[in-house]
């Protein structure tokens, strides 16, 4: 074996450009579907924590009618199950791994529903595919319906109570008052996790799917080279995050700037 | 003044939190006429707030009633005009009580003028371009007019506030509340903000004020109540509160105040 890195382990790797060119494809398009699915999972799981479902609700109110002053009963009241469950899925997936996670889904769930074998794109394997973006959208579902429940959080309180005392309703309180101060205020936060998909969808080459960090395994297998395929690696994925969290810096300026705040 | 002037009646009202430990009001009872300056005073703590906010049923009280033209709102079903029984609509029900906090609360995404059109247009109380009219002439009464299109960063406290003010006006509520207007404010615009105020006594408008202003509350007030734990320990006119107090605890708050 010659020097760690030399010229002729680059000349070996880009013998293998086809494999990271499929490599990036399978990258960026695992990062969109994470990407879309995770958002709609985590305003479900925002909306799901948010609900007033209070199956116990009655026990809030005494004999006479009036609101209870405190102890057990009025506790139990403001129990609500599907907002229990929700959290308890968003703290599961919090404390544990991303790794265990998507092997658990891909050895775990997906041997149970058995998928169509296809490829599209001519080289992207459906069977593998799928579950990684499961994998990743349940994951980062998790986390964005934190970065949402947070910023509606972030509101002062007395912006709704100053919406409630003209009159307006909840729901349009939550609608014309909280969400757009909201969702102005987690934009970076958003864009962030997007970057986070983006450099995290490199673990689904544990389950076969023929991402960048597939194409180093690739090339090393073929070449016995490691560190030339990880710099090709390193480079791509830079190049894929780096612009994209430019571009949303600029847009998120270019929004507040509209703003005038 | 005759019975039926009685625009809101307070029967012995309670905010009690952790199994009556915490009492911020304890046993309230006070009748608010239309027309009335009703300031209310007190030390940090002692339940002010949380009056105000239980008239507009921001809080749910524990016990007591409140009558708004003699119909007790803390019930979830009242009577209609027949005499069934429905569900109180809570939002109606705010849109009849203006409410001004201490921290302006103005909508900073949305300009002076959005601030002000906002509720009555999506309340469907006036159309757009009214709302606007109406908007414009408030502001014109305060001062405000080129303020329209800015937006509440671009102002200053007394303006923010006067704002505030205006914007509660806009749904044309039977009652004004306001817990301590002025405390947030820089001394130099606490004036403006009370001018307003006063303005809006003059004409009959009838209001609850929580305030620090003990100059305000002897000028403009004609009721003042004095709170303390919950509790309302005096009440008179301001000459008999300000100039012979008899509680000791109110003696004492003013020496601290005045
Ligand atoms: N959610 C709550 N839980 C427990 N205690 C509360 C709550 N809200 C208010 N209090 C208590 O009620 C009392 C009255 O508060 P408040 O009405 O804000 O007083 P003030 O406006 O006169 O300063 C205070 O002692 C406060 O700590
Ligand atoms: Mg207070």
């Amino acid at each position: 074996m010659g020097s760690m890195i030399s010229q002729a382990g680059f000349d070996l790797t880009f013998k293998y450009v086809k494999l990271f060119e499929q490599g990036i494809v399978v990258t960026v398009m695992l990062a969109l579907f994470t990407v879309i699915f995770g958002f709609l999972l985590g305003i479900l799981l925002c909306i799901l924590r948010m609900t007033d479902i209070r199956p116990f609700r009655f026990l809030a109110i005494d004999r006479n009618g009036r609101l209870r002053d405190g102890g057990i009963l009025l506790t139990l009241s403001k129990f609500n199950p599907v907002s229990f469950l929700a959290t308890c899925y968003v703290e599961v997936i919090r404390s544990t791994p991303v790794l265990v996670q998507i092997l658990i889904i891909y050895h775990g769930l997906f041997k149970a529903i058995s998928l169509p074998k296809f490829t599209f794109f001519g080289f992207i394997s459906f069977e593998r595919f799928f579950p990684g973006v499961v994998a990743l959208a349940m994951n980062s579902g998790a986390y964005l319906c934190e970065i949402i429940r947070s910023g509606i959080q972030s509101i002062d309180g007395g912006q709704s109570e100053a919406a409630r005392s003209l009159g307006l309703s909840r729901g349009q309180t939550m609608l014309h008052i909280v969400l757009p101060q909201a969702i102005r205020n987690i934009l970076p936060a958003i864009a962030n996790e997007f970057v986070v998909i983006i450099k995290e969808s490199a673990i689904c080459y544990t389950i076969g799917v023929q991402d960048i960090m597939a194409a180093v395994e690739a090339v090393r297998g073929a070449t016995f080279r490691i560190m030339e395929p990880l710099l090709v690696a390193t480079a791509l994925y830079f190049c894929l995050c780096f612009p994209t969290s430019k571009i949303i810096a600029y847009v998120e300026r270019r929004m507040s700037r509209g703003s005038k705040r | 003044m005759a019975a039926n002037d009685k625009l809101i009646q307070v029967k012995d009202l309670k905010k009690h939190y952790n199994k009556g430990v915490i009492r911020a009001l304890d046993g309230v009872t006070v009748d608010i006429c239309k027309g009335d300056v009703m300031v209310v005073i007190g030390p940090s703590g002692s339940g002010k707030s949380t009056f105000l906010r239980s008239l507009n049923l921001t809080e749910e009280p524990t016990g007591g009633e409140i009558l708004f033209h003699g119909v007790d709102i803390t019930k979830k079903k009242i009577p209609n005009e027949k005499g069934k029984l429905v569900k109180l609509d809570l939002d109606k029900h705010r849109q009849k009580m203006g409410m001004v906090f201490q921290h302006f609360n103005l909508f900073p995404h949305k300009t002076i003028l959005e601030n002000m059109t906002l509720a009555p247009v999506k309340l469907k109380k006036l159309s757009k371009a009214d709302a606007e009219a109406k908007a414009k002439s408030l502001l014109e009464r305060v001062g405000l007019a080129d303020r329209a299109a800015a937006y509440p960063i671009q102002l200053s406290g007394g303006q923010k506030q006067r704002v505030a003010i205006v914007r509660a006006l806009m749904m044309e509520p039977e009652v004004m509340l306001f817990d301590e207007p002025t405390s947030a404010l820089d001394p130099e615009m606490v004036g403006e903000v009370l001018e307003v105020m006063k303005e809006l006594a003059s004409e009959g408008m009838t209001m609850v004020v929580v305030t620090h202003e003990m100059g305000f509350a002897r000028e403009v007030g004609n009721r003042v109540l004095f709170m303390d734990e919950g509790k309302i320990l005096e009440q008179g006119a301001p000459s008999e509160i300000f100039d012979s107090p008899k509680h000791p605890r109110l003696q004492d708050f003013l020496s601290k105040v005045l």
